[in-house]
């Protein structure tokens, strides 16, 4: 494994908060990622086929099209990618982890997620990616 | 480096309307570009009457229906149309999405009916014409296949214009020479109008895109392009406009949006596809 | 072959065929295929008398190309009884459907201002999150004033975080005081103090 910056993980932030996103944005940046934005489910799908990310960063409630709808597409033949996505979301309803796993999601996190942790997290799921 | 002119935005100003924008439409504007939209929404504050940015901003997001912000897309984007305008698009239609239209039809031996492809909005025509010249030239099928281009507008005056089918050099100057001496009469004052045979084969229609009523009269389009216009659409007009477009066309049918324009901004009932040359959107197929 | 023209060339009003009525639309509304549904729901744009009978879909439909086209023709009437019927779902565990709802809602600036003080005074703080999203693109000149509130009185820090995030495109200087005061409300949460951080250089006229 190196520590090239040409091989730095890409990772795709999808959330209709602009707030959110720089928020995302700045930890994984901070702590190496390359780092990209999508503001709804259907422009994550958008990206995801134009360049090939090594994670997904998405929220559950956002408009045009929803967490889970778009983790779905990603995991079909549309995109067909089969890189790690933690979900994260405002809501903590019961069965919606579920639903996260049944879309395709690796990680369901509740908002907020400490910084800590979702960079954890980022480095662990890519590292797993690199070493397969 | 430039610094802004005298009655530009300041840099908080710039940011907000940079990303008010990005959220409409998707379109990022650089800092690079930063005098460019500086000048472009003061002209808009102008035209408006209002005395300030933050009094023009604050009106733009409560305006529900379009005028200020069609005004400030005018501005921000360029709206010249001339032949092959965006001909990559062209391209991917050619040795992409004609194939798959094709072999979804059953082939050249099994297609029933015509290819149909839908120029919207056609504008003074010259994207219908540039559909018909490049499939005359260059779709290796042309003979085999009958092929009905459509071109439609919600304004009569273009339609007109384009009906009579007569283009200056401005218009034409990426359409190579010889395809001129071959599809076009000089007529005289620097202008040329497209042959006899293929106006007559271009059906030009009057509609507005947002009506439903009247698009049913569009169906079992292979191929239909809507390029720079949904951009100008409130929310729920835009999305009425694409739920007319899709009814329009034929299940596993393409649409073509202009190349700063994306369905993410405006609905996902298209699924997006990715070509060399791009995004296209594909009504379903239906089958699952 | 080639370039050939439709063979009976017509204006498109002649060619239509005659457009069904809102009776047999209303039925179609029902069709098994999904497709008939979509097309019935866009074709009773402007049709008041079936608003009843689309809004009961909206609980109901269960393919979201169909839900859109729903959504869309209600929305236009942006009316009471459909902001009304329309804000239960806001609470619905479909998440595809709250999202579709809220964005429905956001279009319709006349009628919403009706729900808004149910919805503000939800108990569940998702509806209230999802209630912020509805703020930050409704074209209502109150809208800001409403997330203020939101942002100063709501107990909850994501519905307070939603808000913020939902107010900062339109904040101006005298919105400051208001960011303070909500980080001083939740000092724990790391997300909504990098939020307002983030955001007051621009709002006291820094850079």
């Amino acid at each position: 494994m190196t520590s090239d910056t040409a091989t730095r993980a890409r990772v795709l932030v999808v959330d209709d908060a602009a707030t959110v996103r720089l928020y995302h944005t700045s930890l994984l940046s901070d702590a190496g990622f390359e780092v990209e934005e999508a503001v709804n489910g259907l422009e994550a799908v958008e990206a995801a086929l134009s360049t090939e990310f090594d994670l997904f960063i998405v929220d559950v409630n956002m408009p045009k099209m929803d967490g889970y709808t778009c983790v779905e597409t990603l995991r079909s033949e549309t995109v067909g990618s089969a890189a790690p996505v933690v979900m994260i979301s405002t809501e903590d309803r019961p069965g919606d982890a579920d639903r996260a796993y049944q879309a395709g999601a690796n990680l369901y996190l509740v908002k907020p997620a400490t910084g800590d942790r979702l960079v954890r997290l980022a480095r662990m799921l890519t590292a797993a990616e690199v070493a397969t | 480096m430039t610094s802004p002119p005298a009655t530009g935005l300041s840099d908080a100003d710039f940011t907000r309307f940079c990303e008010y924008f990005y959220k409409r439409t998707g379109i990022h504007f650089t800092p690079g570009k930063r005098y460019f939209v500086d000048k472009r929404v003061d002209t808009c504050i102008r035209n408006s009457g209002y005395d300030t940015f933050a009094s023009w901003f604050a009106a733009l997001r409560m305006a529900d229906k379009g005028e200020m912000l069609q005004d400030l897309i005018n501005q921000l984007t360029v709206n010249e149309t001339y032949f092959l305008r965006e001909d990559y698009q062209f391209d991917a239609m050619l040795s992409n999405v004609l194939p798959a239209v094709l072999k979804a039809r059953g082939g050249l031996g099994r297609i029933v009916g015509p290819v149909k492809i839908l120029s919207l909005p056609c504008s003074t025509g010259e994207e219908p014409y540039s559909i018909a010249l490049r499939m005359l030239e260059e779709w290796e099928h042309i003979e085999q296949v009958d092929v009905e281009i459509h071109g439609a507008d919600i304004d009569s005056d273009v339609l007109a214009k384009a009906a009579h089918a007569s283009y200056g050099e401005r218009s034409l100057q990426r359409v190579p020479k010889a395809w001129v001496n071959k599809y076009f009469v000089d007529v005289g004052a620097g202008r040329y109008q497209v042959d006899e045979g293929i106006r007559s084969a271009v059906t030009l229609h009057r509609v507005n895109v947002c009506d439903t009523a009247a698009m049913r009269a569009f169906r079992d389009f292979d191929v239909v392009f809507c390029r720079n216009v949904l951009i100008y659409f409130d929310e729920l007009s835009s999305r009425r406009a694409a739920e007319n477009l899709y009814s329009s066309l034929r299940p596993g049918g393409y649409l073509f949006l202009g190349h700063s324009e994306s369905m993410s901004r405006i609905s996902p009932i298209f699924t997006p596809s990715r070509l060399p040359e791009g995004i296209v959107y594909q009504r379903p197929t239906g089958a699952k | 072959m080639g370039l050939v023209r439709k063979q009976a060339p017509q204006q498109p009003e002649e060619a239509l065929p005659v457009k069904p009525s809102p009776e047999t639309l209303l039925t179609r509304l029902h069709d098994h295929d999904a497709d008939c549904r979509r097309e019935a729901a866009l074709g009773l744009v402007g049709v008041a008398e079936a608003i009843p009978a689309l809004l009961a879909r909206v609980g109901t439909e269960e393919d979201p190309r169909v839900l859109e086209s729903i959504l869309i023709t209600l929305a236009a009437h942006d009316s009471e009884d459909v902001a009304g019927g329309l804000a239960v779902h806001l609470a619905s565990d479909e998440a595809g459907l709250r999202t579709a709802v809220a964005a429905a809602l956001a279009t319709m600036p006349r009628s919403v201002p009706s729900v808004l003080p149910s919805l503000l005074a939800a108990p569940d703080h998702d509806v209230r999150v999802m209630t912020a999203m509805i703020l930050a693109d409704l074209p209502h000149p109150d809208a800001h004033a409403w997330l203020a509130r939101m942002i100063s009185e709501d107990p909850h820090p994501n519905v307070v975080t939603g808000a913020i995030d939902a107010l900062l495109p339109s904040a101006t200087e005298d919105d400051v005081q208001l960011l303070r005061d909500a980080v001083e409300r939740f000092p724990d949460d790391p997300f909504l103090r990098f939020t307002v951080n983030a955001a007051l250089p621009r709002l006291t006229g820094g850079s």
